[in-house]
């Protein structure tokens, strides 16, 4: 267990290369959802639930089934040499996504309902969320800048799920704060909304580029 | 073949095991849901406006069924959404007066003095933190528009006179700008009243006149028994109460107004008038019709030839004069 | 109320645009349109998705059960975007390897699934398949239309020619994730600005007409 590793895909998913203000995954609800600071913020925190979840069993399907190097696979054929079926991938690991938000919808309804009614609709929309596929395909394709260029390892693919999360999480908060403040100030009328929370978001991504230097 | 083979078993029993759980978990995690919420719900307008009392439309159909709110309660939904309630619920429904928003302000930046220059928040509330606000009266409309801001139903907007504008058509009376306004400027009245004061300053005479030209300055001129001969119009506070029934009634007492202080949104033909019948009301100081007619100017007394004059381009239709005309001059 | 065919097909590309009216479908569009090549590859891409998923749905709608009606659905698109993965990985390695992450990501789009549920699930095979044709034309159009100003803005080429002059200076923003936001944003408030317009003469028709 590399702990330098670990600890560049925690800087690097949250900071350097964020999921929403660099790698485009989960714009859908980062405009969507972030006109209230609360809805912001429980949003989010089910956004890294569900990437952390979806991570692990993506990870563990992907590997004992799909992936003829290491399936279990292997008892099924005459020469025991497994099946490739890793073009499978994104029909199973939607599977799993979907079959997670639909289990976590009926959770909260049951044991959280205020949770459940302030997530509202967002919450089915969390299925069709890029950034949780986008999450556990990306543990499969490796991270080529800080060296890993094969699959991730089950540990890896958990922190690279939870540091994407966080990231954002991070930057919905901060998209939901400024967004409250534009909403009292002078704008003209055309570039109210939408218009302005891009941007907002553009800005922000000028403002994140600044860590691109950074080098651990 | 075999991957075939092995791609169909693998989603197979992916599929059926995730199915599973999926059906486990709604066995444990079973809520009961009442079939006529979900009816219900389907025929509200979803505005989530909170006219009914309920913290938006789904919470009003679950208050429905277990009998908290009455089944007339959805406002913007108004006659047909209270009657597909009634029908799903099984029980009559009574109609409620259809009302709308009026903005009970005249004084926009023409009429009404500024105490300073505001440039902060953009915001009503905002502003009356700052010295009570930047308008000389303390109790008028500001003008920054929270009443705009809240309108599910694109009913109000801003003028450009810095007084909101409400569209009665489109006016569903669910009441969120009367709460959204922090002075209470805006209220809600029956669809079918035209005619309201345009006024919420409680005080009297020079220190309305000081902060507005169009200002109620509780003359009481309006609610005077010859203006206002149903009484429709009290004196009550520094303001005049209107107990509604019908516009006619209200008319001359408001057109009487000597600051323009009524919104007056509806127009009466002119009465026709025979001057050749008219006496000139001999034995009294000035003719009953040229006494009680409101609309200055619209009838004058011509002491030469002992008759009443009547310009028909004033006439606001109060049809006062032909009851009180001894010779039915006026019809 | 009934639309004409013609009129299926025309509203996805104007009244009825995923990305400029519905705003759905934003993580492909922003992060594709670095240059108009990228951008048509990955509209085609999803029109195609969106046709046969479309044709599908409505073909099946009568025998799915409606509590799992999304995960069929989302099985049905999966499958057409395993396709796709795969013969743009044979036929176009180029292409694959520019869109990279959002070609399997053409899955979770937001259109391809809204259209299914809203539209196919609901109305006959013809109609869905015009539907989906419509809605994918209209992505493309959108696509092309940032993609264009980002390339040329960006790189001063087109298609990979250049087009502007040997003096010109491309600004390097504009092909970065930031520019395709203040891209985005601009075009978005232009539209906002027509609508206002065409809101404030509706309003005004209105009155004069009472």
């Amino acid at each position: 267990m590399d702990i330098k590793v670990i600890f560049l895909i925690i800087i690097y998913s949250i900071l350097i290369q964020n999921f929403v203000l660099s790698r485009f995954l989960g714009l859908c609800p980062f405009f969507g959802c972030s006109q209230k600071l609360s809805s912001a913020v429980g949003m989010g925190l089910a956004v890294i639930f569900v990437m952390v979840l979806a991570s692990a069993i993506t990870w563990i399907l992907y590997t004992y089934l799909l992936d003829p190097a290491t399936s279990v696979m292997g008892y099924m054929t005459a020469n025991g040499v497994p099946p490739d079926l890793t073009f499978l991938r994104t029909i199973a690991f939607i599977l799993v996504i979907a079959s997670l938000v639909q289990f976590i919808e009926m959770f909260l309804q049951k044991k959280v309902p205020p949770l459940y009614r302030a997530l509202g609709i967002y919450l089915p929309l969390i299925t069709t969320n890029c950034a949780v596929l986008g999450v556990a395909v990306l543990n499969i394709d490796g991270f080529s800048a800080i060296g890993l260029n094969g699959k991730l390892t089950f540990l890896q693919s958990l922190v690279q799920g939870f540091a994407g999360g966080v990231g954002f999480l991070m930057v919905l908060v901060l998209m939901a704060g400024l967004r409250e403040k534009l909403d009292l100030a002078t704008i003209p009328e055309s570039m109210k909304g939408i218009p302005v929370a891009f941007i907002m978001g553009g800005l922000m991504a000028i403002a994140f580029m600044g860590f691109s230097g950074l080098s651990i | 073949m075999i991957t075939v083979v092995s791609s169909v078993i693998i989603l197979g029993v992916i599929g059926i095991f995730f199915g599973a759980c999926l059906a486990y978990a709604s066995k444990i995690f079973y809520v009961q849901l009442d079939p006529r919420v979900e009816k219900i719900a389907e025929s509200l307008p979803g505005a989530n406006c909170g006219a009914c009392g309920a913290a938006g439309c789904f919470s009003y159909a679950e208050g429905v069924v277990e009998g908290a709110f009455p089944a007339n309660g959805c406002i913007p939904g108004g006659k047909d959404v209270a009657t597909i309630i009634g029908g799903i619920m099984g029980c009559a429904v009574e109609e409620l007066t259809p009302m709308k928003a009026v903005v009970n302000c005249k004084g926009g930046k023409k009429e009404a003095r500024q105490k300073f220059e505001y440039m902060g928040v953009q915001d009503c509330k905002a502003a009356m933190l700052l010295a009570g606000g930047n308008k000389a009266c303390e109790y008028g409309c500001l003008g920054f528009g929270n009443c705009v801001n809240v309108c599910q139903f694109q009913a109000i907007t801003m003028g450009e006179n810095g007084l909101p504008i409400v569209y009665p058509e489109l006016c569903t009376g669910c009441g969120l700008c009367v709460k959204a306004c922090p002075r209470g400027v805006i209220s809600l009245i029956p669809q079918s009243q035209k005619i309201y004061v345009g006024c919420v300053n409680p005080e009297k005479g020079k220190a309305v006149k000081a902060v507005c030209e169009v200002g109620c300055l509780a003359c009481g001129i309006c609610a005077n028994k010859n203006n206002n001969p149903s009484g429709d119009i009290v004196m009550e506070g520094g303001l005049p109460k209107i107990s509604y029934q019908d516009n006619l009634r209200i008319l001359p007492g408001a057109t009487k107004c000597p600051t323009g202080t009524y919104v007056i949104d509806v127009t009466y033909p002119p009465v026709t008038y025979n001057q050749e019948k008219c006496n000139g009301c001999e034995g009294k100081p000035k003719p009953l019709c040229v006494k009680i007619c409101p609309a200055k100017g619209c009838l004058t007394f011509d002491a030469e030839r002992k008759k009443a004059v009547y310009d028909s381009s004033l006439c606001v239709g109060c049809e006062l004069c032909i009851s009180e005309c001894p010779v039915v001059a006026f019809k | 109320m009934q639309r004409t065919i013609v009129q299926e097909f025309t509203k996805g590309i104007g009244s009825e645009n995923p990305i400029f009216r519905l705003v759905l479908g934003l993580c492909p569009t922003l992060a594709v349109t670095t240059s108009l090549l990228n951008g048509l590859g990955m509209g085609l891409a999803a029109t195609f998705v969106l046709l046969c998923s479309n044709t599908i749905v409505a073909l099946i709608k009568g025998i799915v059960p409606p509590k799992i009606r999304i995960p069929i659905y989302i099985v049905v698109i999966a499958t057409f975007v395993s396709i796709t993965e795969m013969v743009m990985a044979a036929y176009t390695p180029d292409l694959h390897k520019a869109l990279g992450i959002f070609v399997p990501l053409i899955v979770v789009n937001c259109i391809i699934l809204g259209r299914a549920e809203a539209f196919a699930g609901k109305n006959g095979v013809f109609r869905s398949m015009i539907d989906g044709l419509g809605m994918g034309a209209g992505f493309t159009v959108a696509l092309c239309t940032l993609a264009t100003i980002r390339e040329i803005l960006g790189d001063g080429k087109l298609l990979g020619y250049p087009v502007m002059g040997q003096s010109f200076e491309p600004v390097l923003l504009m092909i970065l994730p930031a520019g395709g936001f203040f891209v985005m944003g601009l075009l978005m408030a232009a539209l906002k600005m027509k609508d206002l317009r065409a809101d404030a003469m509706k309003r005004a028709q209105a009155i004069a007409e009472k």
